[in-house]
């Protein structure tokens, strides 16, 4: 009988109990982030080269205001990827809060314009690397991605399209940190366009991946 | 299951116990029928409950979070069984409330149209309900087109000072 079956299944799951740890969910979630984002790193250093200027840009402001602009965005989606590993979730409400790193962005975007003679207005804006810069951090998202998705698919997600989006623009803030090593741009307006645009899009990407990738 | 969750296997296989007996009635209900399938599922989120343990807070009443597996699985199953099925939809089989609030209000229009005159009830059931034009309506009556819109006049202006509570 299947009943008996049941009831075999329940004293072998019983038999193999292990302890779980405390927030187990945000350590293994934390741990994936942080191996892909090595990876990348690595990947970085390898194929893209560190800017030589590191030093020199660890010590003014612009190089923070980019890795707090997508740090911010990386640990808010981050947090909200944990909510929805477990089942029966909604994305928090909290997550308007990621609009407001965005608002600061533009606000600086748009005293720059104010501080720059108009033929100055597209280097802002575009920079030496907009063809390339979205791409770069959808690309390094990569392995970010596929680590914390297949953490994700372990825990225990029932929405499935909105967790992948979250995993994306978790993948695609930490990448776009990451790329902060390499990228000499220096403006609010191409962080605001570009940096955001190569988020935008491992969200997306996340979002139409979730479905198939994350089912359990 | 905080107990479980530390390690403590006795209360662990307790309370596998009676979340069977929980899953069986849930996935009975839902799927109005007994069945393989039913043990099947209930199965399989036993072990959904096992190896995702860690994604239970403790906040959270355990049944909701188990049920919230439980809810995981049946989409799963009726996805796989039904091909491409709207997820819209699927909300309807699994509340069934949709249905019956659904079903309560045809129920009230056809008791209304019972306490109006027979030709009158007809002529809005026809034109309103069924979603036939005047004359076709009129047509299948053997009535005049001025016949069948004057009915349908009458009867609503009836029915609406019914509803005022006259």
């Amino acid at each position: 009988m299947t009943m008996q079956k049941t009831r075999r299944l329940i004293d072998d799951l019983a038999d193999g109990l292990r302890p779980v740890p405390p927030r187990a969910v945000e350590r293994r979630i934390g741990t994936a982030l942080l191996s892909g984002m090595a990876i990348s790193a690595v990947l970085t250093a390898l194929t893209l080269g560190i800017r030589p200027d590191l030093m020199t840009a660890l010590q003014g402001s612009v190089f923070w205001m980019k890795s707090l602009y997508v740090g911010s965005l990386a640990l808010l989606a981050g947090l909200a990827s944990v909510r929805m590993a477990r089942p029966g979730t909604v994305p928090p409400r909290w997550l308007w809060l990621s609009l407001l790193p965005v608002v600061v962005i533009a606000a600086l975007a748009g005293t720059e314009m104010m501080h720059t003679p108009r033929e100055g207005w597209s280097a802002l804006w575009l920079g030496k690397s907009w063809k390339v810069c979205p791409f770069l951090v959808l690309g390094l998202s990569i392995p970010i991605f596929v680590t914390l998705m297949r953490t994700l698919k372990k825990l225990a997600p029932t929405n499935l399209r909105a967790t992948g989006a979250l995993a994306g623009v978790t993948a695609g803030a930490s990448a776009a940190l990451v790329y902060c090593l390499h990228c000499p741009e220096s403006t609010a307006g191409f962080l605001l366009v570009w940096y955001s645009g190569g988020i935008a899009l491992a969200g997306l990407i996340g979002a139409s991946l979730g479905p198939r990738f994350l089912r359990w | 299951m905080l107990a479980a969750l530390a390690g403590d296997a006795r209360s662990y296989h307790e309370m596998l116990n009676e979340a069977a007996a929980l899953l069986r009635v849930y996935f009975r209900r839902r799927l109005g029928h007994a069945g393989e399938d039913i043990e099947d599922l209930v199965q399989e989120t036993l072990i959904a409950i096992h190896t995702r343990r860690a994604t239970y807070d403790g906040i959270r009443p355990f049944t909701a979070w188990m049920f919230a597996l439980a809810r995981y699985k049946l989409i799963d199953l009726l996805r796989r069984g039904q091909g491409e099925i709207s997820f819209d939809g699927m909300e309807e089989i699994l509340s069934g409330g949709d249905f019956e609030s659904a079903t309560m209000a045809r129920m009230d229009v056809e008791a209304l149209l019972a306490s109006l005159p027979a030709k009158q009830a007809r002529a809005i059931r026809d034109t309103k309900l069924e979603g036939l034009s005047v004359a076709e309506a009129a047509a299948s009556e053997g009535l005049t087109v001025t016949d069948v819109k004057v009915s349908v006049h009458r009867g609503l202006k009836q029915l609406a000072l019914r509803l005022r509570g006259k």
